[in-house]
């Protein structure tokens, strides 16, 4: 069985949001709510690098650890959702999460919090398959269209990457092999390199079809 | 050359070419002192670092993802998105909270309530309620004005609300799920967070009002040491009290102190619009749920002394008298002050009291 996972390549990622106009465009989620973010750590500064962040679907989900109704579920292609029908709107979710991936619409008086939403991988959630109703409440399922999640299909350097764990780890382990160990032989720090490692020679093709 | 040499040695003009020849070399060698020297210290510190370096091999990735997984600092990323906290990438606050909450404060705290709840139980197993020596006298007096009684239910009844909808939050997962069901348990977990977000903001006049009602005669004094050494006469020995014995005014300062507690780390919780992050929401979490254990669980004593564990404590609060044997025996040095006092106003004979005021 496939596992589903996102990944993103930091020495791809060019912080367009692209991913995250997409995610907005194939789910349509109320204002206030951002299932995905692009963040850029040492902005301006030398090592620069930026990275998609979304919920990241958890084997040992923080999220449902720690949810008083109990609305998580993993699927068996490793997908985390959630019932939004049983959700109460606690924010537990959003304390234990390490990536800050639950949002929250607001509702209501005095910023009362309304029923969770996070990224499905574009799968959807437990009601008929692409239903009204779950469009509404889950946005897209793509995953049962036979397509991958939009944000990593649009992204227009190919720095995010969904599917399968295996074929994903495979396509990043060519891009490493590619790149070249220059990083590794030439002790260029991501601290201190104000451009990104170049290998001194050449050897692999620059880019390829993964 | 070195017939060049050996000749100049003989003509004046030669010594002259090797002089001007010697000084050329001692120029360029001092310029070349003058740019080398200065740069021994950076060399001295290149070779210090390639020696420290060798050790392990910097390696981006390793130190790329130790600044996103915060091992060293906290570092905080730009990002276009709106939310509160969003520059952080992974916030390892969360994982602590977890831990807390899965593995401490659920089981050790349905250890502790129900490890006070079954001491109390065993207490009055073999204590039984304690009755009033020489039974009622039928004389009256006023223990508690309508104000207080007034204030004390007012904070009780909504202490209670709150108390149990936090613990449906708490163990409904554990308990009630299994009893009502995945959608029954959620309209209840639903209704109870709302009841316990709304009403919560309403304990903070419930603890001002209880703190300014009550805190006139709950001052520790001397007798309070004497009264704790006796152990508040459980052990069936006299311990003298005032209006309010030890017990009664560590419960009161508790039920303060933890309320304030209570009250300021749930408003904080209760308004996520505030702008507050998650790190400062799971810590007030924290506080909350750790002082809201503690308050339960010591509620407990204060009700069991209040109802079954001691004949005629319970009228005080309902209608506001005791009786004057009451009074006696677990507050005798106010008994005696009300005896000194006045006569008419406080004390009644007989006939129950009507509700004044």
């Amino acid at each position: 069985m496939a596992r589903m996972k996102f990944f993103c390549d930091v020495e791809r990622c060019i912080e367009c949001n692209g991913c995250v106009t997409a995610c907005k465009n194939a789910n349509e989620r109320p204002w206030g709510v951002s299932r995905r973010r692009v963040v850029t750590i040492k902005d301006g500064e030398p090592g620069e690098r930026s990275l998609s962040v979304a919920c990241m679907h958890c084997t040992d989900a923080p999220c449902a650890a720690v949810c008083p109704v109990d609305v998580f579920y993993t699927r068996d292609d490793g997908v985390v959702l959630h019932d939004k029908e049983r959700c109460i709107g606690c924010g537990y979710c959003l304390f234990a999460c390490p990536f800050g991936a639950p949002q929250f619409p607001q509702q209501g008086a005095f910023g009362r919090r309304g029923k969770m939403d996070k990224c499905t991988f574009c799968a959807g959630g437990p009601v008929a398959d692409n239903s009204e109703k779950e469009f509404e409440l889950y946005g897209a399922n793509r995953l049962a269209q036979g397509k991958l999640p939009l944000c990593a299909e649009m992204c227009s350097t190919k720095a995010l990457l969904a599917g399968d764990a295996s074929v994903i780890s495979n396509i990043f382990r060519k891009r490493v092999f590619n790149r070249g160990a220059s990083v590794f032989t030439t002790g260029v720090s991501h601290q201190n390199a104000a451009l990104r490692a170049v290998p001194r020679k050449p050897g692999g093709r620059a880019s390829t079809k993964d | 050359m070195r017939q060049v040499t050996a000749v100049g040695i003989r003509h004046p003009g030669a010594t002259r070419q090797r002089n001007r020849r010697y000084m050329l070399w001692s120029f360029l060698l001092l310029i070349a002192l003058t740019l080398v020297l200065p740069l021994v210290p950076y060399a001295v510190a290149y070779l210090q670092t390639q020696a420290q370096n060798s050790s392990a091999v910097p390696n981006p990735g390793t130190e790329l993802w130790n600044t996103i997984r915060q091992r060293d600092q906290a570092v905080i990323g730009k990002t276009q998105a709106s939310q509160v906290g969003a520059g952080t990438l992974i916030n390892k606050r969360g994982e602590e909270w977890r831990r807390f909450r899965m593995e401490k404060l659920v089981p050790y705290s349905a250890i502790l309530l129900g490890g006070v709840l079954g001491l109390i139980l065993l207490f009055y197993l073999i204590r039984g309620s304690m009755r009033l020596p020489g039974g009622r006298s039928g004389k009256r007096i006023l223990r508690f004005s309508l104000n207080e009684r007034s204030v004390h239910w007012f904070a009780a009844i909504l202490f209670w609300i709150l108390a149990l909808t936090g613990l449906i939050t708490l163990y409904g997962r554990f308990v009630l799920i299994p009893l009502l069901g995945a959608e029954g348990f959620s309209l209840t977990a639903s209704v109870s967070l709302m009841i316990h977000n709304f009403l919560g903001p309403l304990f903070l006049l419930a603890i001002i009002a209880l703190f300014f009602t009550f805190v006139k005669n709950n001052f520790f004094a001397c007798i309070d040491w004497q009264w704790l050494a006796k152990a508040g006469g459980l052990l069936k020995q006299h311990a003298s009290a005032g209006r309010f014995n030890a017990g009664e005014k560590i419960w009161f300062w508790l039920a303060v102190i933890l309320g304030l507690t209570l009250c300021i780390s749930g408003l904080i919780l209760d308004f996520p619009n505030l702008g507050q992050s998650r790190v400062v929401m799971s810590w007030s979490h924290v506080v909350h749920g750790i002082s809201a254990i503690t308050m339960i669980a010591v509620s407990f004593g204060h009700i069991y002394l209040g109802t079954a564990g001691m004949e005629g404590s319970l009228e005080s609060m309902t209608t506001g008298y005791v009786d004057a044997n009451w009074a006696k025996a677990h507050h005798d040095l106010w008994y005696e002050e009300v005896q000194n006092n006045s006569e008419s106003e406080t004390t009644e004979p007989l006939t129950p009291a009507p509700e004044t005021k």
